[in-house]
């Protein structure tokens, strides 16, 4: 694999990325409606959220359907630390990452030791426990949630009044940063073994690859990630209550651009969410407020679709090489 | 032609004369975005919700013999005889969704208010938005107590909030010891959103305050599988009165467990939403003979206000059903922010604002047994009086407060 055309391969994906992102910053210069704003922010974080929980669910096989805790704890630790303690939300940020990745080490340890669809089904549950906690601490907000106040534009509180300028270029920021991440690991050491992990977990550690490491690692720096996305989305939103920032339904929306787009790929979580996204915003705004549930009927429609005819994501459209490298 | 002071006056009132003929000439139509579930779990409350704003906006647009503001003219008088034109949006009770489709309806639907949103969580989101965009929302059915404590100068509330319902149900305690019933005992039995929360928190500190002793405080997981154990410690404490916060299915396998128990109430006095609900009384009512629950509405009205029935049918031919304690606040929302942009003579949102602060309508001008609807500084009516329904031969007749009653509380329930 460390032949010619793979180093190839690895510069032109930098190289699309680059331009993508260039393209992307300049697109707010033409774009001023606020709502197409808000769809574009949206599908960058998204994009971001799913290429995290990619690097765990699809890069290393453990498959988590418990990710909105992460992004639960980065949104909370951010929203917390605000209102009650005034600490600026970057520090916050931070801090939100930092105890999702040791929550995840923690509880990690036990759950890295199970199986397949044991360990999702483990992950279900935890992150449905740790719901009902917030759901009733009363100290974090308990059902009512916490409601940042946004009353002038600011930067080092991260919060602007009308503008969706600065929250952009963070969200395309953060994309970029999971995507990069990504791209780094992809070729490292981890990267090989987090594959070999997924493959066979018996036979790779029959080789030498240290599995249960391996796997720490890689729940570590997902889970970091995801809550950086969370600690936006407090940000963006101005409100968090648990419903929105730890339900089941949003671990199935972090993976899902994923799953469309092409599970452990490096493109797949950016191509699904591009898709996903403006679809699902933009049926339910134009012709979702019937009340007959139309919008949902296409979206619903369209994974089903992709699925059937893309077993393996949105990602196969583009190039039968591609596909054969990816399954490689 | 030289320019004189002479002609320089007369240019200007030339202009003064033609600008209410160009503002006529705009202003054909307002258009205000109304914010709902239309999809998901709670997508029926949104679609009825449709009907309710739809009757409202035909009451305000075409001519009716009715005592409400603006029925019997056409349009809005103040401003040409413009119609209101109402822009839906849907939410998906999602907080961020409803933040999404409220910056929508005001940046590229021009709305020049927004009236919503039936869950609480969205309110929040939604009046923060409405606040940045210097837009009025009015929220027609959110009860939760917390949402016009926060210093918003856009936010307004006709209807009661919990804490005022939860009031209206100790003042009906007080009002039975005076007259010899033996109430010291209450159990709570509450949900754990913000709606059962909320509720329990006000029960809570008006039975501290009133001298009454909670017996049991259950809080049990909203769309519980079973409730079996919450209903054994119910039967165990054996209050007084039972006073259960639950939506309509939680409240629906309440019921049946009570019966499957053999634990039979004194009195159960619910806050609303379940027990408002046709579907609850559909599955259980036969075990529901005598309960009561707190409402905003009653139908009993249309006896002393003959308007409030004609109204009822207008809706009833919409939808299909009566006005119930959600759609009649939702009528009402539209009638209180239509009279407001009407007076203001203007849609940008400080002088509605300015307009709905101003407000003061008389109660029988509206279809609720409100004494009146007056803003305090908060956005919060407090003239709102909730009325207490007692479920008796199938029907619901109002008890409490006395001005509104048409009957007597039978106490306890299970003669």
């Amino acid at each position: 694999m460390h032949d010619a055309t793979h180093a190839v391969r690895r510069r032109r994906d930098l190289i699309v990325a680059a331009v993508f992102v260039a393209l992307a910053a300049c697109v707010p210069l033409f774009v001023k409606d606020v709502y197409a704003q808000n769809i574009m922010v949206l599908t960058l974080m998204y994009a971001g959220l799913s290429q995290s929980w990619n690097i765990l669910g699809g890069y290393c096989g453990q498959i988590s359907l418990g990710h909105a805790l992460y992004f639960g704890l980065g949104a909370y630790v951010t929203a917390i630390l605000l209102t009650k303690f005034g600490v600026l939300p970057w520090f916050g940020m931070l801090a939100g990452g930092i105890v999702s990745a040791l929550i995840a080490l923690a509880l990690g340890y036990p759950t890295f030791r199970l199986g397949g669809h044991y360990f999702a089904i483990a992950t279900i549950v935890i992150a449905e426990i740790a719901f009902l906690l917030f759901l009733n601490w009363d100290w974090a907000g308990a059902a009512l949630g916490i409601d940042i106040m946004v009353r002038e534009d600011s930067w080092a509180k991260f919060q602007f009044t009308r503008s969706k300028l600065p929250y952009f270029y963070f969200a395309l920021f953060f994309a970029a940063v999971a995507w990069l991440v990504t791209w780094w690991l992809e070729n490292s050491k981890w990267g090989y073994w987090w594959r070999a992990v997924k493959d066979n977990p018996d036979a790779a550690e029959s080789l030498g690859v240290v599995v249960f490491k391996s796997k720490m690692g890689a729940g570590a720096i997902s889970a970091f990630l995801t809550a950086i996305g969370g600690a936006f989305y407090a940000m963006f939103v101005s409100y968090i209550d648990p419903d929105a920032v730890m339900s089941f339904q949003f671990s199935l929306l972090i993976s899902l651009p994923a799953v469309l787009g092409g599970i452990g790929t490096l493109w797949g979580p950016v191509l699904g969410a591009a898709v996903l996204i403006p679809v699902t915003e933009l049926t339910r705004s134009f012709i979702g407020g019937s009340g007959r549930g139309v919008d949902l009927i296409v979206y619903g429609s369209l994974i089903v679709l992709v699925s059937l005819t893309r077993p393996d994501g949105l990602l196969g459209l583009f190039s039968r090489k591609r596909k054969v490298e990816a399954a490689r | 032609m030289s320019i004189t002071r002479r002609t320089v006056l007369l240019g200007a009132t030339a202009s003064a004369a033609l600008l209410p003929l160009a503002a006529r000439a705009q202003a054909k139509e307002v258009v205000i975005g109304v914010i709902y579930p239309l999809s998901g779990a709670s997508a029926q409350i949104g679609v009825d919700a449709q009907r309710a704003f739809e009757t409202a906006a035909d009451i305000i647009n075409n001519k009716y013999d009715f005592d409400l503001p603006l029925a019997r003219d056409e349009g809005l008088p103040g401003l040409g005889g413009a119609k209101v034109r109402l822009v839906f949006a849907d939410h998906q009770a999602d907080p961020q969704k409803g933040r999404a489709e409220a910056e929508r309806l005001i940046t590229q639907e021009k709305v020049c208010a927004i009236i919503g949103t039936y869950q609480s969580a969205v309110a929040v989101t939604v009046s923060q938005i409405c606040e940045r965009y210097q837009i009025p929302f009015l929220s027609a059915d959110n009860s939760s107590p917390s949402l016009h404590r926060r210093g918003l100068k856009f936010y307004f509330r006709a209807a009661p909030h919990d804490e005022m319902f939860s009031k209206a149900m100790f003042d009906f305690f007080d009002a039975l010891k005076k007259k010899g019933q033996k109430i010291e005992t209450l159990s709570l039995f509450h949900e754990d959103t913000i709606f059962g929360t909320d509720s329990a928190n006000a029960q809570l500190a008006l039975a501290k305050e009133r001298g009454y002793k909670v017996v049991a405080d259950i809080k049990y997981r909203a769309n519980s599988p079973s409730l079996t154990a919450e209903v054994q410690q119910l039967k165990a404490a054996n209050a007084d009165v039972l006073m259960p916060s639950s939506y309509t299915t939680d409240g629906i396998l309440l019921v049946k467990t009570m019966a499957e128990l053999g634990y039979k109430p004194h009195a159960i006095v619910a806050q609303d939403a379940g027990f408002s609900e046709k579907a609850l009384y559909d599955a259980v009512g036969d075990k529901l003979e005598g309960v009561i629950s707190r409402g905003s509405f009653s139908l009993d009205l249309a006896k002393k206000r003959p308007m409030v029935g004609a109204v009822n049918e207008m809706f009833k031919k919409r939808s299909g059903k009566d006005f119930n304690d959600y759609s009649s606040r939702q009528f009402m929302g539209l009638i209180v922010m239509a009279d407001a942009i009407n007076r203001a003579k203007s849609t940008d949102g400080e002088k509605i604002r300015q307009a709905l602060v101003a407000t003061d309508m008389p109660g029988d001008h509206t279809i609720m047994p409100w004494k009146r609807v007056k803003f305090d500084d908060k956005g919060q009516n407090n003239d709102a009086d909730p009325v207490l329904l007692q479920y008796v031969n199938k029907n619901f007749v109002t008890i409490f407060p006395e001005q509104a009653a048409v009957a007597e509380a039978i106490w306890p329930m299970n003669k």
